[in-house]
């Protein structure tokens, strides 16, 4: 017990901090006094509070709804579907909402409808392979990464041929920087249209944490213990896809999160599920948050993607936890 | 208590069995027997509520295990497999709590002082307690099929279904979780366990129900299946048998002549 608490401490120190950093990275200089001063204050006026109330905090709290929604994602889809190399984006939604966006930017849509169409456009593509992978009651795990995979190719090849036929003009950049995956000019409103989706994906994923603890042992056991698989799979299926379109829709495609964050958790906590999901969930936001902050940082005035970022630090603690032998080989 | 009503399985579009009909009461043993593909793991499955029935029906003391929920399903009939899983990270002791599952809510995430009891005794009763806190992963065969049948006992049920529990245990091992089914099932419970061992099913089990040609062919005591023809004529092959010291009868196949 005192062990739970003491990584429950840490992690939310984790983010705080991860938050706080995030706060001080900008175009305009200001002291944690100041900061503080602002967060303390929220109706004052003044160029330091507007700078934190309009921009960097809404800004991290974009980044920790996608970090902690990708990583929760990414820890279920793995658990359900007992496969360590699943990420949130397995069930289509992100590719689906590539091709709609870039098929809707192409046609000329406005920037504000675009997150509409990209949410509607995941969760159609997440419906449709679920019906793909529907076995009886419940899902075929197989199916599912088959019907997945191969339906998030078809939307990449979509997108690809968009951006190819729109060479020529400024859309195709537009695509490709959504793709690359940006919280830039993220505020406030994004953050309140998608938090009740991102919300009932969360709670879901509450309801969903004793299912998955005992899918562990695998499906037949589970089911033999009285767990209601099929009824727990849709559940997991419904939150995923809430949880992945929010993300998608705030910060287009954010790689490795819900893939590297659920092995860092497990590390970290163990595979219960109770501990697991909350782990994720702050090792997801902090990391997220400290990111971005990084792509703001590193190359100002510009940003870096934080797909472009994530990949390049993903990649090697990716390969890092997987070459590294299992706790229990010591 | 297990009524069996003209029960037909099927495995895809193959009958695999057709109107098995018995009863086991509570605090009865025993051994499902019959030759790889009978039937005996679908059976069981059945029984569990796990693999659907095509016509009949099965009752778990006196209710249809269609009409139970999934959770009251598992706090009457407990299904012990040696299904191969990968399991990293989850200690002994993580493995066999999942078996209190059915016994929370699903709000009650907190582990109760009843199942901490539980979960010990059925650490206890195959002797895993040694090794709770280790991996799964680095238990051997044996070893880990002692943890599954301690996650089915963890679940406290009436009725315990096993396939093939003795499967990768050396003899004193599967001489002791067959000696403690046997204790379980005088305490009560009912215990269904299908073995491919015919002497060690005569041993240990009340009766023997024999499955092959596609139904129950027989439910009987050991002695009146081991004396007659049809076990020889389940599997095909030529036995021979003895009586031991006290009378009871075992058959072995017969080696070919010189």
């Amino acid at each position: 017990m005192a062990k739970h608490a003491a990584v429950a401490l840490l992690l939310i120190s984790l983010v705080l901090l991860a938050g706080a950093l995030a706060l001080l990275v900008g175009g305009t200089p200001l002291a944690p006094a100041q900061i503080a001063e602002a967060l303390a204050h929220p109706h004052a006026t003044g160029t330091s509070n507007v700078i934190i109330w309009e921009l960097r905090l809404p800004r991290v709290c974009v980044a920790a709804t996608v970090g902690a929604s990708l990583a929760l994602c990414g820890a279920m889809l793995q658990g359900m579907l007992r496969n360590p190399l699943v990420d949130p984006y397995l069930t289509g939604v992100s590719a689906a909402a590539a091709a709609a966006i870039a098929i809707a930017i192409a046609l000329g849509a406005s920037a504000a409808a675009t997150p509409g169409i990209g949410f509607v456009a995941g969760l159609a593509a997440a419906l449709l392979v679920a019906a793909l992978a529907r076995r009886g009651g419940g899902i075929d795990p197989n199916r599912l990464i088959l019907a997945g995979v191969s339906l998030s190719t078809l939307f990449a090849a979509i997108v690809t041929l968009v951006v190819v036929r729109m060479q020529s003009s400024n859309y195709a950049s537009t695509i490709v920087a959504w793709l690359a995956g940006s919280m830039a000019g993220r505020g406030w409103h994004e953050l309140a249209v998608v938090a009740p989706y991102a919300l009932v994906g969360g709670l879901l994923a509450i309801w969903a944490i004793p299912p998955l603890d005992a899918l562990r042992i695998g499906e037949l056991r589970a089911r033999a213990v009285g767990v209601n698989v099929d009824r727990a799979q849709w559940v997991i299926l419904a939150a995923s896809s809430l949880l992945a379109a929010s993300s998608v829709v705030l910060a287009g495609l954010v790689g490795f999160i819900g893939l590297i964050v659920p092995h860092l958790a497990r590390r970290l906590v163990g595979s219960d599920a109770r501990s697991l999901l909350p782990a994720c969930v702050a090792i997801g936001a902090a990391l997220c948050v400290l990111a971005d902050a990084v792509c703001r940082r590193i190359v100002a005035p510009a940003e870096l993607p934080i797909g472009v970022l994530l990949a390049f630090i993903g990649v090697p603690a990716f390969l890092y936890l997987y070459l590294r032998p299992p706790a229990h080989a010591n | 208590m297990i009524e069996l009503r003209d029960v037909g399985l099927r495995v895809g579009n193959r009958l695999l069995l057709d109107n098995v009909r018995a009863q086991i009461a509570s605090g009865e043993f025993v051994a499902v027997l019959g030759a790889n593909g009978a039937g005996k793991t679908t059976l069981l499955r059945a029984i569990a509520g796990l693999h659907a029935i095509s016509s009949g029906a099965i009752l778990l003391d006196g209710v249809s295990n269609t009409q139970l929920g999934s959770l009251e399903r598992a706090r009457r009939v407990a299904l012990v497999t040696g299904e191969e899983v990968v399991l990293d990270a989850l200690s002994v002791r993580g493995v066999v709590s999942i078996g209190r599952f059915p016994h929370h809510r699903w709000w009650q995430w907190r582990t109760q002082t009843t199942d901490e009891v539980a979960v010990g005794r059925a650490l206890g009763a195959v002797r895993i307690e040694d090794f709770a806190d280790r991996f799964f992963a680095t238990l051997s065969a044996g070893e880990r099929q002692r943890v599954w049948i301690a996650l089915g006992l963890a679940q406290e049920t009436p009725i315990l279904l096993l396939d093939e529990p003795t499967s990768h245990l050396d003899i004193r091992i599967a001489h002791e979780i067959l000696t403690l089914l046997r204790s379980l099932s005088q305490t009560g419970k009912s215990v269904v366990c299908a073995l491919h061992d015919i002497n060690e099913a005569a041993a240990y089990a009340d009766r023997i129900a024999l499955l092959g040609e596609g139904r129950l062919l027989a439910i009987a005591p050991p002695e009146t299946l081991l004396s007659g023809s049809l076990i020889e004529r389940t599997y095909g092959i030529t036995m021979d048998r003895i009586r031991l010291d006290g009378g009871r009868l075992r058959v072995f196949v017969r080696e070919p002549s010189e």
